[in-house]
């Protein structure tokens, strides 16, 4: 135990910045990339859920079918493989045909960003779709369009309800991006094998690592659990009183005798 | 006579094989109150729902002062704000206070500014007995209280004639009262009205004008003493028969 303890130590001692500056390169990570995600997601989701009446134009029936199907494979594309072999895939791809060589941040923002889309994509659809017809109607029947029924009804209650799915992915991805060591992103995990490599200690630092990891997860979904609160708002609300001459609270003057009167 | 306000010509709603309206002809006057009977499944719901172009006629037309509201070209969207709709699950936005429901339509659609929106808003809210739950969420009313905040979002829109699509079905016989009470009080001013319902004594009250249908068609229509004692068609004296007899 104390062999283990000494361990543990001595490569927080060493690498204990090292460590850190691992972490928060992963939160920053795992943070843009489910942000940017999350905007792609509602972008496809909002675009999926279109409709489509019968007398609309030929024209705009074709161009919303194209970009449906475009979206549509980039999801099952992005969704049905590992990401580990994406960030292969499209690093060394992206050098031998185009021959860009992309930075460490912009690589691993867009793999993450693009692949958390993928799965953001069908939450924000179901998200919308899970609103109950009542409230498109609602909005229908006063005159508001499709794109004010969205903006001002649908969205702000999808959005409500897929908190929690975003919180998932933002959780799944604080942990995947772990994966993307495989192209060098110097990430928590990149560092662990790193210490690895250098001090042959395999248990103590990931014990190091498995903590670290756990800390920003705990963080993050109690970060989210706030938000989610803070959204609902208070189970109570203020009577209002039109008739000026009446108060609803606090202002009654109604004199105790102090004992000192008695 | 005045002109009338929407007409119904020739109207047939199909969904799939299922032909739920069948040749339906009737107008709205302004100032009307009309209330349409008859049991459930009879297409009474999607005749106002065509109205409200909710759903899409299958053949007929639907003219509003003379324009036909299914031709290309024409503004749904200007059309809705005029012709206002109270539905039976209420349908108020959830992430809205009662307040911010009634102002939405009215900035967004009719574009009023802020302070004159929100005037209107709480001058319709105060005239169903909502005032004081303006700042209330949909989730912390009950139903007879989201009713009748409804009723006032569509007032709020200052329509010219009201469709009520049984307003009062989904609520408890208390709360029943105080809409209806609400809907009486808009009759006698002179809001013209288009009143689906299962409300008998309320239809007979407040009406101009009944109209009785069953399986898509209409079988009969006139005044409320008339239809409502002295049928002539077969049809509506057994449906009547059916609620005085409980």
């Amino acid at each position: 135990m104390s062999e283990f303890l000494s361990g543990v130590a001595t490569c927080w001692d060493i690498y204990g910045t090292s460590y850190l500056w691992g972490a928060y390169r992963t939160l920053v990570i795992s943070f843009v990339g489910t942000v940017i995600g999350c905007v792609i997601g509602f972008i496809v989701g909002i675009i999926q859920t279109i409709p489509v009446a019968k007398n609309d134009s030929v024209f705009k029936k074709a161009v919303l079918k194209v970009i449906r199907v475009i979206l549509r494979v980039y999801v099952e594309v992005f969704r049905g493989t590992p990401m580990i072999v994406q960030a292969v895939f499209i690093y060394f791809g992206m050098r031998m045909v185009f021959d860009i060589s992309m930075s460490m941040w912009v690589a691993a923002f867009f793999i993450v960003s693009i692949n958390t889309g993928a799965y953001m994509a069908e939450t924000v659809r179901g998200g919308i779709l899970s609103i109950d017809s009542g409230q498109t109607e609602g909005a229908k029947a006063i005159g508001m369009t499709h794109v004010q029924t969205m903006l001002h009804v649908i969205l702000p209650q999808a959005f409500r309800n897929i908190i929690p799915q975003i919180g998932n992915n933002f959780i799944i991805n604080i942990k995947d991006t772990s994966v993307l060591s495989v192209i060098s992103i110097t990430d928590l995990f990149f560092v662990h094998k790193s210490v690895v490599g250098a001090l042959y200690l395999y248990f103590q630092s990931a014990s190091i690592v498995m903590a670290i990891y756990l800390t920003m997860t705990l963080t993050a979904s109690f970060l989210l659990r706030r938000l989610e609160r803070k959204l609902d708002g208070d189970d109570s609300f203020d009577l209002a009183t039109t008739d000026t001459l009446t108060h609803t609270s606090g202002l009654t003057n109604y004199h105790v005798p102090t004992k000192r009167e008695v | 006579m005045s002109e009338p306000i929407l007409t119904v010509n020739h109207l047939v709603k199909t969904f799939g094989k299922n032909e739920v309206l069948k040749d339906i002809d009737f107008s709205v006057r302004p100032g009307d109150v009309t209330s349409i009977i008859g049991s459930s499944g009879s297409g009474k719901s999607t005749l106002l729902r065509c109205i409200n172009l909710l759903e899409t006629p299958t053949s007929g037309q639907i003219l509003y002062h003379g324009d036909d509201i299914t031709k290309k070209g024409f503004s749904v969207s200007g059309y809705r704000a005029k012709v206002g709709m109270v539905f039976q699950s209420f349908n108020l936005f959830n992430n809205m206070t009662a307040l911010d429901n009634c102002v939405i339509g009215q900035k967004k659609v009719l574009r009023r500014g802020q302070s004159e929106a929100k005037e209107k808003a709480l001058f319709y809210l105060d005239k169903v007995g909502m005032a004081p739950y303006i700042n209330a969420k949909p989730k912390q009313l009950s139903g007879g209280q989201k009713q009748r905040v409804a009723i006032a979002r569509a007032l709020a829109m200052e329509p010219e004639i009201l469709l009520f699509d049984e307003p009062t079905s989904a609520l408890d016989p208390q709360m029943v009262g105080d809409v209806l009470e609400v809907m009486s009080a808009l009759a006698k001013e002179g809001l013209t009205m288009l009143i689906v319902t299962h409300e008998m004594a309320f239809a007979r009250d407040v009406s101009s004008e009944i109209v009785f249908m069953k399986d898509g068609v209409i079988w009969e229509q006139g005044a409320p003493e008339q239809i409502m004692e002295r049928p002539e068609r077969e049809e509506t004296k057994d449906f009547l028969a059916r609620f005085t007899n409980r």
